[in-house]
This record gives C-alpha cells, structure tokens and sequence, in this order.
C-alpha cells in the first residue's frame, strides 16, 4: 500500500472504526455509533435496512444496536477489495451489494407470501424466527434469491461478527482479545 | 518506457515465489517479482478477523463449478506475502508412502522422486526460516532427518485436554511441527500465543514470507512490483522459448517483462489460466500442454471436525491458529477398514468467536437466544480436533478457461471439482473416530462438524512427472515442453497427501530454485 493508504487504514483499524460520511465529511465511526447518531444510508434503502437490523437481530441479539445495517451499508458501498465482509472469504462475487440487495429482497418476499403480504421487519418476533428457521433449513416457500442456506449463513455471520467480533464482543464474553497490535479504542 | 529485462521473472510472491527469488537473487540474478495485489507491511496485519479478509482475494476471477466446488476465499492470498502471509504455518511432511501409491497400491500415479529426494530439503527449509518441533518423536512414522532448530511450541488447556482421548484409541500424538518461533530465532521474536496467526503475524514470529525468503529476496537485490497483474507468458516465434510475460500495472496499463526464465508462482488455479490463455500458434491449447493435461488433477483436502465442550475452562483463546499437537497413526493408505487414503489428526488449536474457524460457527443451526447462550458457554470449555484427508486425483477435476472475461480481458477460470465415493468414507471413518476421542477424553458435549465436505488446500492442475506423457513440469517444475518455463507452488504435487501443504511447498521449490540456480547456462542461456 502506498504510506498515506497505510497511515489512513491504520488509523481507522486502531479506532475500529470505519468512515461514515456525515455532513459530506468522512468520519471514522463504529457502526453502533453510526446508528445511534443517525448517519445517512449511502446504498441500503430505509426497508432493506430495516429488515437487515430485523434479520440481524433475530440471528444474534444485539445486531441490531451493533449497528449491522450501518456496518454492511459501508462495506458494499466502497471497492471491493476493501470490503471486510465475510462474504469476502465465502467467494461471493462483487459487487456485494447486489448479494445483499438478492438476499434481503428474497426474504422479504418469502415474508409477504408467508404472512398476508407483511415485510420481515412488521413479523412478530416469532414469526421471524419461524421465517429465519425455513430458510435455515431452505424449506422458506416461495423463496427467489441466492441459496436460502447460504443467505443465513452470511447474515449470520455478519451480525456474529457486529456483536462477537467486536473486541467489546470479547469482553462481553470474559474472553481476552490479546491483539498484537492494540486498538486505542474499543470496537 | 519499456521495463528493463532481468533475468528471472517470478509471477506471484508467496510461498513458492518467495523461494524461488531468494534463491536466484542470492545466486547474482536479476529478480522481478510481480504480485497482482497491494504491498502489505508486517504493520497491515491487524489483529482482527474483520481487517484480517483485506489480505484475502475479494472475488477472484473463477467461476466454481462441480458436486464440491472449491471454497478458495478463506486461504486464498491477496497482495505480497500471498496466502501464506495468512496461514496457519503447520508444517507436517508429506511421507515416504504418499511418493509411491500406484506402486504400492495401484491407484493415482506414483511421483518422480521418492521422500528422501525431498527430505534434505525439508530440514534445510526448517534451518532457513525456523520451524518448532520434536523431529525425533515424528520418526516413529518417518526415516530420521535433521532435528528442527526450535523445540516445540508451549501447549495449553484446549490441546492437552484430548491427549486422554487420542490415547485410548491408540493414536500417538506428538508436538506438532509448525512455521513459528518458540525461541527467538534469527532475529525474530518468539511468539506470544494470542491466536491471531491467521489473520497474519505482525511481530514476524510466523514464518510469512515477508520475514523469512521474501526479505532475503529484497535484500539480495530482488524487486518486487506490487499492483501487476500477469496476464500472458510469452514466448520466441519458434515457440521454443518463453521471453517474459504481459502484465497490467496498477493503472490498467499494459506492461511487458521482458525475461530470460519464468516461474509462475502465482497459486495451483491461477498458473494453469495463464498456461491456457498464452496459447499461440506454435502452443495451440496453451503453453506446455500439447498433452493437454495443463489444468487437470486438481485435488483438495477435507477435514472432519469434531467438536467438544467440556466442563472446565480449556483457555481457548490461547495458542496459535497451528496445531499443538500432531499425528501420522492413521496416515497408511488403508489405515480405516473400508476407506482409502491417508489422514494427518491435529489437535490443540486457539479460537475465536467470528469468521469462518470461529466457534460461533461450531454450532451453525443456533440462532436468536439460543446461539447466545451457547458462545456463552462455548467461551469457557469448547474445543475441537481435526483429521484432514486424502483425495486421490481424478483428471475430470480441472481448470478451463470460461467465456467470460476480467477487467483486463482475459477468460476467466471455472474450476470443476468433484469428490469420488472413497472420500465419504474416509470422511466419515474419520468422524466416528473422532466422537471416540472426544468420549474417552471426557467431553461433556461432542459432535460432529458436517455438513458440505470441505475443499481444502487446491493442489495439482501442472502436475510433476517422469515425462510429457504423463505430466506438465519434471520434479524441479520445469516444464517439459519449455525449459527456461517452471511452475511453482502446490500445483506441481502429483498427489495430495493429508498432510498441509506448504512446507512441501517450501522444500519442493527450494529444490526447483536451486537446480535452476546450478543450471542456469543451460537452462537460460
């Protein structure tokens, strides 16, 4: 990397924070302090983001307030090869965008025509665990996307990765972090 | 501006280009590295399975196809250092029997060179960039070497807790043999056991390339020219010789290279694309394959996994990504009635709670508050072992060119892969095992990791042989087609084994480098 590309990514990893454009500036905000200050989406819309927090926070608990929906609308909105998703390593192929936008449109529709035309995030809470189950187990009728399977276990991971990858994940855990290049700054 | 000529032109810069430019650099020859991704420094390597994908290809340029697609994400490399910047740095052997199976058992082909070939090789890799080891207690299964320069690595809870186990089915473990420091070694510190090793090593206590035959490379002269994206190896216009290869800089511009040997090092799915797609006139099915076995025999490893959670707190969060523990008992080809292959077991390996070898995917049907519960008490007493197996090849696993073209234009590669009936069996013969380990160890919770059968490892696809008849490069990976052409990397296996890749890696293309370096006249000239 060039040394001022270095310097830039260091800095956002030892706050384990990403850059949020706020006010038409870029700013180095965890997800979860992106979503409490309310920094606009660059590429979800308000529903897909509102299922992808529901989905989130049915997966794991906690997603939703880790900031999952921020934290993913980052990652699919800049290049690729910066991206920080575990569809990274899953062989999904660019732009992750468009397996999101697939993923969440395929639930949402399994959800309308599962539940007299009701989008995952107005479900109950059983209800979308009811949902999350059949596409766990790809029994979701009417399912249309990307591998229902491969959906959760990508969602899955993404809000495991919010809410337990975080180094206050760690800690929520009693587990030590022990990195070998320590971050100023909780994330 | 035309780039300057050199003498050796290696396309790729992991393990096996690694090798190959400290080797030549060292021997006085002009060196051009050329590595398709960013320059990464020790000081990049984030202790953070989120910043840890930023070293791992995003979307590489193969269409996956087959009953067992490839699954390359997780151990693909991405910029210098390649996949070993990342990896795990166990460093078992292939073994004397893995050199011979047609002969012995009239399956697969056997190799053109026997273990005691490669086995000087190995302990001088070992003396090169340090491995940590007790050689001695591994010749219960292997002729006798040299001993390793670094005594094993400490062990903690979350390995010795399956010792019991593994011994009541009568499966002798020993310190398992790894690419890391216990000592300090050469400068390079000792490691400090917080598991991060496979997101990358900063303090350098791993074996990556970057500390270890990169940087001998560099500071014997080798350049290495990040962001070049190889698309073709050239050649005279007789076909007789390969002239250097076409590449793309970081600004899409074309660039040549201009060489007088080429090693492409560029990974076992990417060297056969670029054989393929420098086809000419004279090479009409591409470079080296007038046999047309470029891109065939690709082979895999699966591992069966078998998960734990005992009733005490086994300290998963200490040691390394790498094994603590190792073992060859069930590495005989028929070693399980019923099945065929050979099998490496590990044991003893640190955790963490996300990514793809994160313990929140030991139990992937959990999800809500029930998977809540279960980090909860995964955090305190899980663990798990490992049996990786054998695949045999099968020329119907490949790699072809696709209709579909990249940024730069060239085809894309589909790899097609598909495991045969012998591997279920192993696959499971492992597995059940496995669960006998974890009951005898005293688990308190155990089961099985299936689900997909795992591709691990791509090895083949320019496999090594006796002659063109049956093979792409001789045991050097020169190819037999174009002397002044080698391939390097795991791709020249002729079979897999069950044992990681890459200190074979290391040790097969130390061999390579240093017969080209002594035959360089003839091979150059």
């Amino acid at each position: 990397m060039q040394d001022i590309e270095r310097r830039a990514f260091m800095k956002g990893a030892g706050l384990g924070a990403f850059a949020f454009t706020v006010g038409g500036a870029e700013v180095l905000l965890t997800p979860a302090a992106a979503r409490a200050q309310g920094v606009p989406l660059r590429t979800l819309t308000a529903a897909q983001a509102a299922a992808l927090d529901a989905l989130g926070e049915t997966l794991v608990p906690g997603a939703r307030q880790a900031g999952i929906s921020h934290f993913i609308d980052q990652q699919i909105s800049g290049p690729a090869d910066e991206a920080l998703l575990e569809a990274r390593i899953l062989n999904v192929r660019p732009p992750y965008a468009n397996f999101y936008r697939a993923a969440l449109a395929a639930v949402d529709k399994a959800s309308e025509a599962a539940n007299n035309g009701r989008a995952f995030a107005q479900l109950t809470e059983t209800e979308q665990r009811s949902l999350v189950d059949n596409i766990r187990q790809n029994k979701a009728e009417g399912w249309q996307g990307p591998a229902a399977p491969f959906v959760y276990f990508i969602l899955r991971s993404d809000a495991v990765d919010v809410v337990y990858g975080t180094m206050e994940g760690y800690a929520g855990l009693g587990i030590p972090y022990m990195p070998h290049i320590a971050p100023t700054k909780r994330w | 501006m035309a780039n300057e000529k050199v003498d050796a032109v290696i396309v790729g810069s992991g393990a096996s280009g690694s090798v190959f430019a400290a080797v030549l650099a060292k021997a006085g020859k002009k060196v051009a590295v050329l590595e398709q991704g960013p320059d990464w420094q020790l000081s990049d390597l984030i202790s953070s399975d989120f910043w840890g994908r930023r070293i791992k290809p995003a979307g590489g340029p193969f269409l996956l196809e087959g009953k067992n697609p490839v699954s390359y994400g997780y151990q693909g490399g991405w910029g210098v250092g390649g996949a070993a910047l990342h990896y795990f740095a166990n460093f078992p052997r292939l073994l004397p029997n893995d050199f011979r199976i047609k002969s012995e058992h009239n399956r697969a082909h056997d190799w053109p060179i026997s273990y005691q070939d490669v086995a000087p090789y190995y302990d001088k890799v070992a003396q090169d960039i340090g491995v940590s080891g007790d050689a001695k207690a591994e010749e219960i299964w292997r002729p006798a070497g040299q001993r390793y320069p670094m005594p094993p690595m400490k062990t903690f809870r979350n390995g010795d807790i399956w010792l019991k186990g593994f011994q009541s089915v009568g499966i002798r473990m020993v310190p398992a043999a790894v690419g890391m420091n216990s000592t300090e070694f050469k400068g390079r510190p000792a490691c400090i056991y917080d598991g991060w090793c496979h997101v990358g090593c900063p303090i350098g206590a791993l074996a990556n390339p970057l500390v270890t035959y990169l940087g001998d490379a560099k500071k014997a002269g080798a350049e290495v020219r990040p962001w070049s994206t190889v698309t073709r190896v050239l050649t005279n216009a007789q076909g007789t010789k390969v002239t250097g290869v076409e590449y793309y800089d970081r600004q899409k511009q074309r660039q040549v290279q201009e060489a007088n040997v080429v090693v492409l090092a560029a990974w076992a799915a990417q060297n056969p694309r670029l054989l393929l797609n420098s086809a000419t006139d004279k090479h009409a099915k591409g470079l080296a394959n007038s046999n047309g076995l470029v891109g065939k025999y690709i082979m895999t490893h699966f591992s069966s996994g078998t998960l734990a959670i005992f009733d005490e707190d086994v300290e998963n969060h200490m040691g390394t990504t790498g094994a603590q523990y190792m073992s060859y008992e069930r590495y005989g080809k028929t070693a399980h009635k019923g099945a065929f292959g050979s099998t490496f077991i590990v044991a003893g390996t640190a955790l963490k709670t996300s990514d793809l070898g994160g313990f929140a995917n030991a139990r992937v049907d959990l999800f809500g508050p029930e998977l809540a519960a279960f980090m909860k008490r995964a955090a305190r007493g899980f663990s798990r072992i490992g049996a990786f197996g054998e695949e045999l090849p099968n020329i119907e696993n490949r790699i072809e060119l696709a209709g579909d073209k990249d940024e730069f234009g060239m085809p894309l590669g589909r790899i097609i892969h598909s495991y045969d009936d012998e591997v279920p069996k192993l696959w499971n013969a492992n597995f059940e095992e496995g669960l006998a380990v974890a009951k005898a160890a005293g688990a308190k919770e155990m089961w099985s990791g299936r689900g997909a059968i795992p591709t691990i490892h791509l090895m083949g696809g320019t496999i090594m042989g006796a002659g063109a008849e049956n093979s792409v490069v001789n045991s050097y990976g020169q190819t037999h087609e174009i002397p002044n052409l080698y391939v390097a990397g795991p791709g020249i296996f002729a079979t897999g084994g069950a044992s990681n890749p890459t200190y074979t890696i290391f040790a097969l293309s130390l061999r390579g480098a240093e017969q080209l370096a002594a035959n360089w006249s003839a091979v150059a000239g």
